[in-house]
């Protein structure tokens, strides 16, 4: 588990004058599964966006299997590149508000990226997309249109959804933030099973319960800069900076 | 009483020159059908156009929406007076480009099917350019991190929802080219306006002219209605999908 699968030197990222990012380091093994606490405000979203270049940093580096995807004449416009194409096929993404495609049946929603994208036989594609849509649990929502699912099925799509590029890092937006209650678990489910099977993972979660206990890493970052880091239950239980024992008593209490 | 009715609603009248008139609201129809069609393909284009990304395209970007804001702004029928006549007159332009015949219409068809889609297209892209914009911004997103560019993202996911968000706002819009087909009777063109006031000015009876309306009556008032229902149907789509909006 030492193989670097992401690295990320002194990311920076403002927004007209405010910067939400202060120079972020960070290291992510293959197989290895962060989890992001802090404050709303705090970076966290901007940072994985970054990392997939929704967001391209303005200043550091970033290392995806080794590439540097901050090079290249059109790295940081936005436009397409070489970085694009090479981190978007690599890195898969789930967001808080799923942004299933409504016009879609589930199936159509998971096989387009392969199809379109990667140019991929579509009847195998349809079986592949069956097998991952099974394994989330949605075996019988194949033809269903996104609107007739629960959020939590929704979300769960979006992930199988993420997993028919073969991604090899996933990152994960909050994805339980918008859930009911009742709906986390079976989305924690199926994140917990990815990270059995060895699928390298950022998760930027509220949920200290799942940190505690998929996390290999633990990362808090308040006002854009990490302010602690190490394994979960040295930063959950024993935090040394005031601030991480702050926030998480907060959290704690609600 | 009597005098009123025969001025305008003269069915006798309206009988005796009923093909005639016809066979200028087929022109009116026809003119209307080619510069719809294109036009909605024109306004897509510019629409699209409008929403491209990055900094290399970005002179392309004020030239569409200066195009936009410029047709928008001049009086049409000042446009179509202005390409019918203006045209014509320009001689270095090869024949079949200055004086348009094809499929056997009068060049006053094409030019003012021309100035109709010129000034529709901007007009088209606008109605297009809201639903793009009401397209969730998540939706871009998503496509764009699972590997499509603003191309594949625009044609398999944002375009195709756009266009179920607008269609009301396009009838609209075609209900007002319909109408304003008759402005090309300004540069010579037999449709229904033409005919029609050409009849008024043999005999001084308006009917002919009460024709024409009631031809464009019995093609629009349906629309009314399909608009009607297209916007209760959206707002009934709108209420059953609001848990998708949240934030």
């Amino acid at each position: 588990m030492s193989e670097s699968m992401l690295k990320l030197e002194g990311i920076q990222k403002r927004f007209g004058s405010l910067e939400v990012l202060k120079g972020i380091n960070l290291e992510v093994a293959r197989g290895e599964v962060v989890c992001v606490l802090g404050p709303s405000g705090s970076g966290k979203s901007t940072l994985l966006r970054c990392v997939n270049l929704l967001e391209p940093p303005e200043g550091g580096e970033i290392f995806l299997e080794g590439h540097d995807i901050c090079k290249g004449p059109n790295s940081g416009t936005g436009e397409q590149s070489w970085e694009l194409d090479f981190v978007r096929q690599r890195v898969g993404m789930v967001f808080q508000q799923f942004n299933l495609f409504p016009h879609k049946s589930v199936l159509e929603n998971v096989t387009m990226a392969p199809v379109k994208v990667l140019g991929k036989d579509r009847a195998e594609t349809d079986r592949k997309a069956r097998a991952l849509l099974d394994r989330v649990g949605l075996a019988d929502k194949v033809d269903q249109f996104p609107e007739r699912l629960s959020g939590g099925q929704q979300q769960r799509v979006a992930i199988a959804r993420a997993l028919a590029m073969d991604p090899h890092v996933m990152l994960f937006d909050e994805v339980t933030s918008a859930l009911d209650p009742e709906l986390v678990k079976e989305v924690l489910d199926t994140m917990r099973e990815l990270a059995s099977e060895g699928m390298t993972m950022i998760v930027v979660t509220h949920e200290l319960g799942f940190a505690r206990e998929v996390g290999d890493q633990v990362v808090f970052m308040d006002g854009g800069v990490v302010v602690e880091q190490g394994r979960p239950a040295d930063v959950l239980d024993n935090p040394r900076e005031p601030r991480t024992q702050k926030f998480l008593g907060l959290v704690l209490e609600a | 009483m009597q005098e009123f009715i025969n001025q305008f609603f003269d069915v006798g009248f309206m009988l005796d020159h009923f093909d005639e008139v016809l066979e200028g609201f087929w022109i009116t129809l026809q003119i209307f059908i080619f510069a719809g069609i294109i036009s909605l393909i024109w306004g897509l284009v510019l629409a699209l156009m409008r929403q491209l990304p990055g900094g290399a395209t970005k002179p392309l970007r004020f030239l569409t929406i200066a195009y936009i804001d410029v047709f928008r702004a001049i009086p049409l029928l000042l446009f179509i007076v202005l390409i019918g006549t203006g045209i014509p007159s320009l001689e270095f332009l090869p024949e079949w480009l200055r004086l348009p015949q094809w499929l056997g219409k009068p060049d006053t068809f094409w030019l003012g099917t021309f100035a109709l889609v010129v000034v529709y297209g901007a007009y088209m892209a606008e109605v297009y350019r809201a639903g793009i914009e009401a397209v969730p911004g998540g939706q871009m997103e998503a496509a764009r991190s699972l590997g499509m560019n603003h191309g594949q993202a625009m044609k398999n996911v944002i375009v195709p929802q756009a266009i179920r968000k607008i269609p009301a706002p396009m009838l609209n819009e075609l209900n007002t080219l319909m109408k304003d087909t008759t402005l090309v009777s300004a540069i010579g063109l037999n449709e229904v306006l033409q005919v029609a006031s050409d009849v008024q000015s043999e005999t001084f009876n308006s009917s002919a002219l009460t024709l024409g309306a009631l031809m464009f009556l019995v093609i629009l008032l349906p629309l009314a209605r399909i608009v009607d229902r297209l916007i209760a149907r959206n707002r009934g789509q709108v209420t059953r999908g609001s848990h998708m909006e949240v934030a």
